[in-house]
């Protein structure tokens, strides 16, 4: 009942915390308009649902509808784990004459030509208001296929008085030999996740541990520990000493009771669901939990500390990011096509990213990075203030795509059942990693890399 | 012969052949069609790129699916034996109450009304290890470990049976509780007039009237619980480390998100392999026992 009250919580907080946030209609901040007369055209859609997407839609599209006259038809709305299923079912019954769906970086280069080049339909001067690698990151095959609504990289979120307790302070420079402060190191990161630990009633960290999210959490780690998922042939390389000690930092935890035991079965709402209920030290993720995290719903609120993704023996950061994103599909009719860019127009453009960024999602365009963090620190926002700035850094200096080929999720379903077979014990970080380079390579073969 | 195939018996069935034609023989030929080929759901082109027995080959050698199989054999005996057990006991108790057993009945059939997504929820988040109801409750009784109910090696498996048992045990009851309420009376009251006690009537005259709806039932639900995908993909998606992987998990696995259908079409004609067994066998037993009856 506790998680059901939760997950209600969280819903209401985002929906509320969303609609709260004044949209002005006129689009004052907007360089470039694309309203138009499309009265009797209605466009089909299917789009990413859900407690932190919906909030968007329910502000832009009415707007959309009555300042254009056209109509928009949401034929599905669900997760992107489900909405990639309907896709690629879509694609083999040939039902892909739908205008506009949702996408995301990592997962657009799985489906083919199916996307019409948005280069020639949105004006570039528009385009030019996006972080240029972002557009690089929705570019496929060179084209660009979709336009990036907000990105997303993880930092680390940890409550902020367990860190300035005094007692804490001494205990742990005693047992370690180093001042108490938010982890700079993935070793750090680890000494003080145990040193937190008192389970089952309280945990040093989390991670999201099944599925492409487990597998995104490993390839930063990889990445962070110096090593690649693959060679410049694409042959498979993360079963290499970087990959296992990326592997080995995730066993460690686990064997350490520094994570709940049932870790390897969550996903993004019960990581940021058990941070907000207070019985985790530190966590990664998103920006877009931030303003849920400080909120007087949350246990923790007012009690939140950021710090950037802590660093690996490589000296890097972890930055596995990538964007939702909107496209229009090929097989929508040409006279809906104008229509089709106006809607992902409203849903990605200045008035649409300041009101996701102020919920704590992270914008795409350049100048909203700018004009959020000028909103934020003056209404004296510090919180949000500091939320920018630190995800500003990390998306331009720590941010990397995974790669952005059509076996990513396949490889993903190979690679993480294997990690949580390490995890839980069933094999040895090497022998686990073995096993998936050798699948993942056969994988690579037959799909003609080499 | 072509007038034959026009007179008017033929014409007369020809809607049923045509429906079943479309609904169930074309599909069944068209998957079995992309078995035979590397047919990936996002490139439709690759429909015509046959690999002859290439899926059927690999699958001979993949571990992972022998495994999945063995699982899924594993699985389905436990469930169907202990559905089997509870439905029996609980269409007994019903049957020996005399006042508001209709209330009753509705109310063993909730448990069917949910979803099985629902289901999986609910029991996911009662097993949850951090705040799930079970882990809380026995905290309360002072114990002080966080149970992986999920996660463990023994306890996931054993998780996912409860929340399938809880939900499907009163298919049994109420085919059961039917098989009871036809059964003669006079056998049974012969029986105790000539000095047998209960369970002796339980044994040589109520369960052998049982068995046919016995079989009729684990029948039904071993293509049922063959066939588990819902309740297993909610509760913990197969996972952790492929520890409640079931066939029908790692065939929509493969063939929806990996895109990878002709693959996936192969795994499935070899998984019919085990419904076909479970439904051979238990059919072999009802005919059985519809003879140790004098039934036909």
């Amino acid at each position: 009942m506790k998680l059901f009250k939760s997950i209600l919580t969280v819903i209401s907080v985002f929906s509320l915390s969303f609609s709260a946030f004044a949209v002005d209609k006129s689009f004052p901040n907007d360089k470039v308009a694309m309203w138009g007369d499309f009265s009797g055209i209605t466009l089909d859609v299917k789009l990413i649902g859900g407690a932190p997407y919906d909030p968007l839609y329910e502000v832009m599209i009415p707007i959309w509808e009555e300042k254009t006259g056209g109509k928009v038809s949401i034929l599905s709305k669900k997760s992107h784990f489900e909405l990639d299923k309907e896709i690629k079912q879509d694609i083999a019954a040939g039902n892909i004459s739908y205008c506009v769906v949702s996408n995301h970086t990592s997962f657009a280069t799985q489906y083919g030509d199916i996307y019409r080049d948005l280069n020639g339909i949105v004006p570039g001067d528009f385009l030019a208001e996006f972080v240029p690698l972002v557009l690089e990151h929705s570019t496929v095959d060179g084209r660009l296929v979709q336009l990036p609504q907000h990105s997303d990289v993880s930092n680390l979120w940890y409550i902020k008085s367990i860190y300035e307790d005094e007692d804490n302070k001494k205990r742990f420079k005693a047992e370690y030999g180093y001042d108490l402060a938010p982890p700079e190191t993935l070793d750090q990161w680890k000494e003080q996740a145990i040193f937190w630990s008192d389970p089952p009633n309280f945990y040093g960290t989390q991670y999201v541990g099944k599925e492409e999210a487990i597998t995104g959490r490993f390839y930063e780690l990889v990445i962070a520990e110096g090593g690649a998922l693959f060679d410049d042939e694409w042959r498979p390389t993360f079963n290499d000493e970087a990959g296992q000690r990326a592997l080995q930092w995730f066993v460690d935890l686990y064997n350490a009771q520094a994570v709940p035991a049932g870790v390897l079965n969550y996903l993004w709402d019960e990581t940021g669901l058990g941070f907000a209920s207070g019985t985790v030290a530190l966590n990664l993720d998103w920006g877009g939990w931030g303003a849920y995290f400080n909120s007087a719903d949350s246990k923790i609120g007012g009690d939140v500390g950021l710090v950037r993704f802590p660093m690996g023996s490589g000296g890097k950061r972890g930055g596995w990011s990538g964007s939702h994103t909107y496209s229009i599909l090929n097989g929508c009719p040409e006279e809906n096509l104008e229509a089709a860019a106006s809607l992902i127009w409203i849903l990605t453009n200045h008035e649409a990213q300041m009101h996701e960024a102020r919920g704590g999602k992270l914008p795409t365009m350049t100048r909203v990075w700018d004009d959020i963090a000028g909103e934020m620190n003056a209404e004296g926002n510090a919180f949000m203030s500091d939320l920018f700035s630190t995800f500003k850094a990390s998306m331009a200096e720590d941010a990397f795509t995974p790669p952005l080929i059509p076996e990513w999720i396949p490889f993903s379903n190979i690679i993480f059942p294997e990690l949580q077979a390490a995890i839980v014990g069933d094999k040895t970080v090497k022998e686990a990693l073995d096993a998936a380079a050798k699948e993942t390579d056969y994988l690579m073969q037959d799909a003609g890399y080499y | 012969m072509g007038r034959k195939i026009f007179r008017s018996p033929v014409m007369l069935i020809m809607p049923s052949i045509l429906a079943i034609g479309f609904v169930i023989i074309i599909p069944l030929i068209f998957s079995f069609y992309t078995s035979f080929t590397s047919y990936k759901l996002t490139r439709p082109d690759s429909l015509f790129n046959f690999v002859g027995l290439r899926n059927y080959e690999r699958l001979i050698d993949n571990a992972k699916f022998w495994y999945a199989f063995g699982r899924t054999i594993l699985f389905l005996a436990v469930v169907l034996n202990l559905e089997l057990l509870f439905g029996l006991g609980i269409a007994l108790l019903i049957n020996k109450i005399t006042w508001g057993q209709r209330t009753l009945r509705t109310i063993m059939m909730f448990p069917m009304m949910f979803s099985p997504i629902l289901v999986g929820f609910q029991w996911k988040y009662i097993f949850n290890d951090n705040i799930g109801l079970l882990n809380n409750f026995l905290y309360l009784f002072g114990y002080e470990s966080a149970i992986p109910w999920l996660i463990d090696k023994y306890l996931a498996m054993g998780s996912i049976m409860v929340a399938e048992i809880w939900a499907n045990t009163s298919i049994f009851a109420i085919l059961l509780l039917a098989g009871l309420l036809g059964i003669p009376r006079d056998p049974i009251e012969a029986a105790r007039v000539d000095g047998c006690n209960s369970w002796q009537v339980f044994k040589n005259i109520t369960l052998p009237f049982l068995m046919p709806f016995v079989f009729i039932a684990l029948t039904i639900r071993s293509l049922d619980v063959g066939r588990a995908y819902d309740i297993v993909h909610i509760m913990t998606g197969g996972g952790p480390a492929m520890r409640t992987e079931l066939l029908w998990t790692m065939i929509a696995r493969i063939g929806y998100k990996d895109a990878n259908m002709g693959f996936a079409n192969a795994m499935s004609y070899v998984s019919i392999i085990l419904s076909i067994a479970f439904t051979y066998y238990f059919f072999t037993k009802l005919v059985a026992a519809r003879r140790d009856l004098g039934q036909q």
